[in-house]
């Protein structure tokens, strides 16, 4: 009996190995094209980057207006002429994502001189953290992993991996935004980002008549879901960004987080100082943090003015041509501690 | 948990492990708290609802044994109406308020909805039937109760079957579950290629047709004629592919513990009447209707009138025990209008369906399936609206017969269901596999296991059966 089962256990083996075999000769790089084409950007673009920017939808938007339709890469290459930025960029993707990515750099490559990864401060809050774009997210990396092309295939149609549902997302965040108390340094009525928007839907914004502006209210409340929530380590974007600290320290490569700008003018006058305050408070814990030898942040939290955001009535890094020069300028004058002699003053 | 899923994959090899490394007389105890653990995954608290079931069936059929006369159809009255009250209020009572408030506005009159914001257990409806079966065979006299609380509650919560079936009956699986079973070779060989061939069924075929009939019934005018024909046939092996592939998987992990139970599907689209069609799907429910529902308000055994109605009666019943919506409600009066349009025709015009296959009986078998195709609409339809549509983009003929890649597919995958269909026809996938010669099943497990870890649909789609 015992032979028979060996006999089998064998068979079955075989099978295996002839199918994984025959998968990866036939379909795994159409899966691939199909699930994880950032990747195989990726794997392209660094052949001739000698910066990598990696992004999210921030690079690639424009106002419907702009006359210069340059991405954010692409103007701050302008002032580098003689280098190449190559940006690699996924919607709602953040720093859990890029830190994956990291894992198909090439760091020997010749060519590779820094990385720029996009710092979002939105990226750090629950809306985003239990987003529903999420799940494709995670998807792209499952065929990557360390396991037979096969295994990988079948995890997938599995669905093995984070690929929670839109409502587990969505119950995740109404959570957080519930228990997580507020903290600030002066007495604040609100504990919870759930009591603030509720405060703020129910009256926060009044026309000139003393009528509720429902308009000015629905948009308040997304900057206070948005933005009212107090950075720390223990912050799930916080630690993958320090594992791209790690990897940046590592690997030897100067990595630059790009903190994009925010409609902090709107935060004001819609909200008031209270949410600007946690705003600011948390772009100076993340300076703190990640200015090291390795890493730097550019800081560009107030640097465009309100009505040089694209979404006037959403809350989103998308800028007219105008705030996405203003960003590109000041992170190719950081990039000038690196790269002095390579610089040339684009505008 | 769902039985394509890693978790099953860990826990089903566990479970049977421990199964035979502990003593027969406590492996009731391993069975009910895997159940539980299995049911739980889903929604931990709804795990009471089944406790409560076990409790009510429990007692009530320990109490109707001992008592005799009208107090015996009392408890069991009291049980029935305890569990249809729970199956109500979980699975219909969104139902009830949707028309309330239709009859309401009919008379011109406000009502003020209630609303629960309930989420229906999982396999309510398999629970609380195969539960009331054991009651009212006990109130019959055909089973004796059980007096051992473990035993019962694992009869309602035996994972492999608990959230989508098949109903079993006491007499069986009750029997099933008492007895030592001892690892055996030939079932742990069985319950593989019944898990393998479930999985390749689910995964493979059923989960690579939902995305097109998904994209198709959310929006049949964005799609052409042939397109939306296609779909409409698609989501017959759709369904039928989820649903077998669920029962395939269950028959098997339930295999491997020595444990049979019985077949839910015998080749369906190979029926040559919608009558046959009801012999060889979902054969639990249809039985669990035949035997409590049909029989008691008098079968075949009264006026023709009263036959008849009594066969709309069940079939619209069935319905509702699918889903809490009128659309089910018509796709079971359609199946029972076309169980009666047979039944009446065959006696009036004496035609009989001869036995073995014939071009006759081909043609007879295509006729079933094209009527079984078109009435699913009103299954898998969301409203009377969709079911509306999908009917009127078929008859409004729009578009060239162009084959797209998504009609190929459905032609390819059609094709694989029959060729496996006609393959073990009045059999059993593994039975008839046992009968071939080494190569052959070796083939077989070859393309099986390239097949379901290749080419299985990139998105993972939830049984259907377990909504219901």
């Amino acid at each position: 009996m015992f032979k028979y089962i060996i006999i089998r256990i064998l068979g079955l083996v075989l099978i295996f190995l002839g199918s994984n075999y025959l998968y990866t000769l036939l379909l795994f790089e159409r899966d691939l094209n199909e699930k994880s084409d950032k990747i195989l950007e990726l794997r392209e673009s660094q052949k001739s980057a000698d910066i990598l920017y990696f992004a999210e939808s921030s690079n690639v938007n424009f106002h419907e207006n702009d006359s210069v339709k340059f991405t954010l890469s692409e103007f701050t290459n302008l002032f580098y002429p003689e280098l190449n930025i190559v940006a690699v960029n996924n919607v709602a993707a953040h720093s859990g994502i890029f830190k994956k990515w990291l894992n198909d750099v090439d760091v020997q490559t010749k060519n590779l001189k820094a990385l720029v990864v996009t710092m979002n401060l939105r990226s750090f809050d629950a809306a985003w953290r239990h987003s529903k774009l999420e799940t494709p997210l995670q998807e792209s990396f499952v065929l990557l992993q360390p396991y037979p092309n096969i295994i990988n295939r079948f995890l997938l149609s599995l669905q093995a991996f984070d690929s929670k549902t839109e409502k587990e997302r969505e119950i995740e965040m109404l959570k957080e935004w519930r228990k997580t108390e507020l903290k600030f340094p002066f007495a604040f009525k609100y504990k919870t980002v759930t009591d603030w928007d509720w405060a703020m839907a129910n009256g926060g914004q009044l026309n000139a008549d003393g009528s509720w502006n429902t308009k000015k209210s629905e948009l308040a409340c997304h900057y206070i879901k948005a933005y009212a929530f107090n950075l720390d380590e223990n912050n799930q974007r916080v630690k993958d960004f320090d594992e791209i600290a790690n990897w940046a320290e590592k690997n030897k490569v100067k990595v630059y987080f790009n903190l994009l700008a925010e409609n902090v003018e709107y935060a004001d006058s819609l909200v008031g100082k209270e949410l600007v305050f946690l705003m600011k408070q948390n772009r100076d814990f993340l300076v703190k943090r990640y200015t090291t030898s390795f890493t730097t942040v550019v800081d560009n939290l107030e640097l465009v003015n309100g009505k040089d955001f694209t979404d006037q009535d959403w809350t989103t890094e998308h800028y007219g041509y105008r705030g996405r020069m203003v960003i590109a300028r000041n992170l190719a004058h950081q990039l000038k501690r690196q790269f002095e002699i390579n610089y040339k003053k684009a505008y | 948990m769902l039985f394509n899923s890693l978790h099953y994959f860990v826990f089903l090899p566990l479970v049977v492990v421990l199964y035979y490394l502990i003593q027969p007389k406590f492996r009731w105890i391993l069975i009910f708290i895997a159940s539980c653990y299995f049911y739980m995954a889903f929604v931990p608290k709804y795990i009471l609802i089944l406790f409560l079931i076990i409790i009510i069936d429990y007692v009530s059929a320990l109490t109707i044994e001992q008592v005799h006369g009208r107090l015996k159809v009392f408890y069991l009255v009291a049980s029935l109406t305890a569990n249809v009250l729970l199956l109500a209020f979980f699975k219909y009572f969104a139902f009830l308020n949707d028309n309330l408030e239709l009859v309401f506005s009919l008379f011109g009159k406000d009502y003020h909805r209630i609303n629960l914001d309930i989420i229906l257990p999982i396999g309510l409806s398999f629970h609380t039937f195969q539960s009331m079966a054991y009651t009212i065979e006990v109130y019959r006299g055909n089973q004796k109760a059980e007096t051992h609380l473990g035993y019962f509650a694992n009869y309602v919560l035996f994972f492999p079957q608990m959230v989508a079936g098949p109903i079993e009956r006491y007499a069986t699986l009750g029997k099933e579950l008492k007895s030592i079973h001892t690892p055996l070779y030939q079932n742990f060989a069985d319950g593989f290629k019944l898990i393998l061939f479930g999985l390749f069924v689910k995964m493979t075929i059923a989960d690579n047709l939902a995305p097109f009939v998904n994209q198709v019934y959310a929006d049949p005018s964005e799609f052409s004629s042939p397109e939306v024909l296609a779909s409409v046939f698609a989501f017959s092996f759709q369904i039928y592919a989820d649903f077998f592939g669920y029962s395939t998987i269950a028959l098997g992990s339930a295999k491997l513990l020595g444990i049979t139970i019985m077949d839910n599907f015998k080749t369906p689209y190979l029926s040559k009447s919608v009558t046959e069609f009801w012999t060889r799907w979902h054969i639990s429910l249809s039985t669990w209707f035949r035997d409590y529902l049909y029989i008691s308000i008098g079968g075949n055994r009264v006026s023709i009138p009263r036959w008849a109605f009594n066969i709309m009666l069940v079939f619209m019943v069935s319905g509702l025990w699918h889903g809490a919506s009128w659309t089910f409600v018509v796709w079971g009066a359609l199946h029972g209008v076309m169980l009666l349009t047979e039944r009446l025709s065959s006696k009036l015009f004496k035609f009989e369906i001869k036995q073995g296959w014939s071009f006759i009986n081909l043609l007879l078998c295509l006729k079933t399936f094209i009527i079984t195709s078109f009435i699913w609409i009103f299954f898998r339809a969301e409203s009377f609206g969709k079911a509306k549509a999908m009917i009127k983009s078929i008859l409004h003929w729009r578009g060239s017969f162009d084959m797209s890649k998504e009609i190929w597919t459905v032609l390819a995958i059609a094709l694989v269901v029959i060729a496996f269909d006609v393959f073990y026809y009045n059999s059993r996938f593994e039975l008839k596999l046992n009968q071939k010669r080494g190569f052959v099943r070796w083939a077989v497990y070859a393309v099986l296991i390239f097949s379901l870890l290749a080419l299985s649909g990139a998105q993972k789609f939830a049984f259907i059966y377990f909504q219901f």
